[in-house]
């Protein structure tokens, strides 16, 4: 298994590229793109001596789409269905950020009861995102059990927002000026009932997982964020969040009617995989006491604008830059209009992508089975990397 | 934050925006050879790089760097114009190192060069050779006044390669534009 | 009982005994083989909050026999630049030395196939080659993976083997005998009359060290699913595979058993002992090992040699010391 002859001959020009070091001992395994640990279709070339790794280089574009081409080619309606697939566990956060940009550029106003709808929808499915995050790397960490619950709560949830949106995953919720359909009382009711039961859940989910010291082990002091590398790779939502800086676009730059809630922002300083780790556990503590507060607040309305554009729209000439706080971290969709009735440009913003950008510097000299805990703790959706 | 930066060490214009519209609050028209320095001075302000995209527009290919600040509001947006025969802008990511994906995939979208990048392979699209997908036709491209409507506020972002009619005669050749203070 | 101390038809009656011994070994060996799958896959299902096997026969009881022959019926294939005769021989040399193990373990008084004063020896010397088994096939798959899989097991179970040992020791210095049938004996019927009060510390050494010699999680790293995609037996299938998954069943039987001898009484019991007593104390231990499966994460590769080489292994040594210390002060 003479590694120099091998990566000639056999591997592709990503192998090939990924030049063997000065060392002849070491390994070159390909981590991915069909393993159970790299959350989708990722690929992380890797050169190991024994257990460490060297150096490490993912490789994406297994699950790339050309979502931008599609957002050039189909009139501003017609994209709305793409950003629910750009990731689909957080998918009306996206749906968000791209009608909200477009309503910046078009100027359409929002009623105040589609507002509370679209922060209950958004929340609602941050802490189904948060879910699968939690069981997905313990399941990464070896423990196959906690998933088994997640998904139970998760389901609760899925039952809800298909009440409201008809679908369970690749949600199309949002409109230019509302959202699709207004809240029944079945999901008021529900949505209140599954709030009192997942509070009742968390303090189980402490006591058994996050207290349990084999997890401690594998999360603390791994994969040290400090501020600096964030700034300079651009990672936002709880890895920059783990690392002591309170920045939520929420806060940042608001939109919608979240400045109308009391809620905080869970910050830890430790930079480690854990603080990530608890960020996120703290984050459903805080989406549930928003939650409560929107569905106390709501107020009565239309849920769509009466003057909301109709599908064939040109919403004129500009651009807009609109940023949303996703579970991933900062979502952004860059929207160019020339007057044509499709965009002229629509870049998205992928908080995972910018998020897995440090991993290359994060994971030199790290253990292999480090390596794996840190890429759960930075929570990656492939198809929202690749696009 | 201050509408424009005082200190900026080079020559470029500064436009502030209307963040509510656009959702930027300054940009900044520079030329491509100042761009890692401008990054530099972003770097030392603490701004985190969010990303680097490009657009297809009938004066050329415009890079566009979006920037925002962890404690201070708003975002900044540096915009370079590439031409359109030989696009090549210098890479910054010695500066910023998240930069280096951000420019491979413009490069794979677009075909413009980042010398200094230190990886040159194609980071979303396959290997095999492939017409950059986002190019415009002829036809269709915008011309810049037209999306960014700076033309309202008297003010000419970096000169055109074709001058528009209407816009004061600046060539690419011509030095160092005006810097607005 | 037949007397087995005569000739049978001309075939010397320890020969006989020991035939008869493997063949109801291998019975034995395979019907649990079956039965720990069904069990494992009920445990996980209903402490994962879901049913498990419930489709295939009433309680999916039917569900392993049909997963068996699925594996047999698998076609055999070799990986491509693998060094077949090692890639074969792997499996059935963790599988076959299983047997060796249960001829010393006294199920009862009498049935014991092969009545030794060196059980314990023939024991611990035997489960040394499941190392080499796990060795071979991670070389011989070709697979890189299945490399780093394989020198993990390799670490793993050569570090654990160390503290069992002392822990095992300890128990036979304290019974003065290397003879399982012995130690069984100097044990009483009721629960304070067993081993474990004597050596808890023993006990509890003896099963962390069971728990990873036989790669089960925590200490499962060695096939760590979301790390190595299967760790030493990515390559094989069908029957490949289900010889290793047997083989680790059946170690944790051959542990649990030897767990039973040492430290819980063996075959006596309050009331009637019998070879039933021996059964329901293997089976509890093997419900423990499962359990522990489904509720702990893993533990990392330099956690868990660190464990071994800065806890365990002190731990074990001091105990022994304390053992023959007390032992030759009291004896």
């Amino acid at each position: 298994m003479s590694n120099c002859a091998a990566t000639e001959l056999t591997g592709d020009t990503y192998t090939r590229r990924f030049e063997q070091g000065p060392n002849q001992d070491t390994l070159i395994v390909n981590m991915g793109p069909q393993h159970p640990s790299t959350h989708g279709v990722l690929r992380v070339i890797v050169e190991l001596d024994g257990e460490y790794i060297l150096r490490a280089e993912p490789v994406l574009g297994y699950v790339h789409r050309m979502h931008e081409k599609m957002g050039e080619v189909k009139s501003f309606t017609q994209y709305l269905p793409n950003m629910g697939r750009v990731d689909y566990l957080h998918a009306m956060a996206w749906n968000w950020a791209y009608v909200g940009a477009v309503e910046k550029l078009g100027g359409v106003e929002v009623p105040e009861r589609a507002e509370y709808l679209r922060v209950i929808a958004t929340e609602l499915n941050r802490i189904s995102s948060h879910l699968v995050w939690w069981g997905a790397y313990l399941l990464d960490l070896g423990a196959f059990t906690p998933i088994m619950y997640a998904f139970d709560d998760r389901e609760i949830i899925l039952d809800l927002l298909q009440i409201v949106t008809g679908s369970r995953l690749t949600y199309c919720y949002f409109r230019f000026g509302g959202v699709t359909a207004d809240v029944t009382p079945a999901f008021v009711s529900g949505l209140k009932e599954f709030l009192q039961r997942f509070k009742s859940r968390l303090p189980m989910y402490k006591d058994l997982v996050t207290d349990n010291i084999i997890l401690r082990k594998r999360c603390e002091e791994i994969g040290v964020i400090d501020v600096d590398m964030a700034r300079r790779y651009g990672a936002t939502g709880p890895v920059l969040r783990g690392s002591g800086v309170a920045y939520d676009t929420r806060r940042a730059e608001p939109y919608g009617v979240y400045d109308r809630f009391d809620y905080q922002i869970p910050t830890f300083t430790e930079g480690d995989a854990m603080a990530r780790y608890l960020v996120r556990i703290r984050e459903m503590e805080e989406s549930v006491k928003i939650i409560e507060q929107a569905l106390e607040q709501l107020p009565e309305g239309e849920h769509l604008n009466a003057k909301a554009p109709k599908p064939a729209w040109k919403p004129g000439v500009g651009e807009a830059y609109f940023a949303v706080e996703g579970a991933r971290g900062k979502i952004g969709v860059y929207v160019v209009c020339d007057g044509t009735k499709n965009p002229y440009r629509v870049k998205l913003r992928s908080p995972s992508y910018c998020n897995l950008s440090l991993f290359a510097e994060l994971a030199q000299g790290v253990i292999l089975a480090d390596a794996v805990s840190i890429m759960g703790s930075l929570d990656l959706v492939i198809p929202e990397i690749d696009r | 934050m201050s509408a424009i930066f005082d200190d900026f060490p080079v020559t470029g214009r500064q436009v502030p925006g209307d963040f509510a519209k656009t959702g930027q609050t300054l940009s900044i028209f520079l030329e491509a050879k100042d761009i890692v320095a401008a990054a530099g001075y972003l770097k030392d302000k603490e701004y985190f790089i969010e990303d680097v995209t490009g657009l297809d527009l009938a004066e050329g290919f415009a890079v566009l760097y979006h920037f925002a600040h962890f404690d201070k509001p708003g975002r900044v947006t540096l915009r370079v114009l590439a031409s359109r025969e030989n696009p090549s802008v210098p890479s910054i990511s010695g500066v910023y190192q998240g930069a280096q994906w951000h420019e491979r995939e413009t490069r794979d979208f677009y075909g413009i060069a980042f010398p200094g990048n230190p990886n040159d392979g194609p980071l979303l699209l396959a290997e095999e050779d492939m017409a950059p997908p986002l190019l415009k036709d002829d036809a269709k491209r915008a011309v810049l006044q037209k999306v960014w409507p700076y033309a309202a506020m008297g003010v000419n972002p970096v000169p055109a390669a074709k001058p528009a009619p209407a816009a004061k005669p600046a060539t690419p050749a011509s030095p160092a534009p005006e810097v607005t203070k | 009982m037949p007397d087995f101390n005569v000739l049978l038809a001309g075939i010397p009656a320890e020969l006989t005994r020991l035939v008869l011994a493997l063949i109801g070994l291998m019975a034995f060996i395979g019907l649990n083989g079956l039965a720990l799958v069904w069990v494992e896959r009920k445990v996980a299902g209903h402490v994962q909050r879901r049913p498990g096997p419930f489709e295939v026969g009433p309680f999916g009881l039917i569900q392993p026999i049909v997963d068996a022959v699925k594996l047999v019926g698998k076609q055999l294939a070799t990986p491509a630049g693998a060094d077949k005769f090692l890639f074969w021989l792997a499996p059935l040399l963790a599988f076959l030395p299983i047997f060796l193990l249960f001829i010393p373990i006294p199920f009862s008084e009498n049935l014991v196939g092969l009545n030794t004063n060196l059980g314990l020896l023939l024991i611990l010397a035997f489960a040394g080659l499941n190392v080499l088994a796990l060795c071979l096939a991670g070389w011989g798959q070709n697979n890189k993976w299945g490399l780093l899989g394989a020198g993990r097991a390799v670490a793993q179970s050569v570090a654990y083997e160390i503290p069992l040992l002392l822990a095992v020791l300890a128990v036979s210095f304290q019974t003065g005998s290397l003879d399982l049938a012995a130690i069984t004996a100097k044990q009483g019927p009721w629960p304070w009359q067993w081993n474990i009060l004597v050596q808890p510390l023993a006990f509890f050494l003896y099963f962390i060290c069971a728990v990873a010699e036989t790669n089960r999680a925590p200490f499962d790293l060695p096939e760590a699913e979301s790390e190595l995609t299967a760790g030493f037996h990515t390559e094989y299938s069908g029957m490949g595979f289900g010889l290793f998954f047997l083989a680790e069943y059946a170690n944790m039987i051959v542990v649990c058993s030897v767990a039973t001898v040492l430290f819980l009484g063996g075959w006596q019991g309050p009331i009637e002992p019998g070879w039933w007593w021996f059964l329901i104390k293997m089976y509890a231990l093997l419900l423990v090992i499962i359990w522990f499966r489904w509720t702990y994460p893993r533990v990392r590769f330099d956690q868990l040699l660190n464990l071994n080489w800065k806890w365990l292994l002190p731990l074990s040594m001091v105990n022994l010391l304390a053992t023959a210390f007390v032992v030759k002060l009291f004896a």
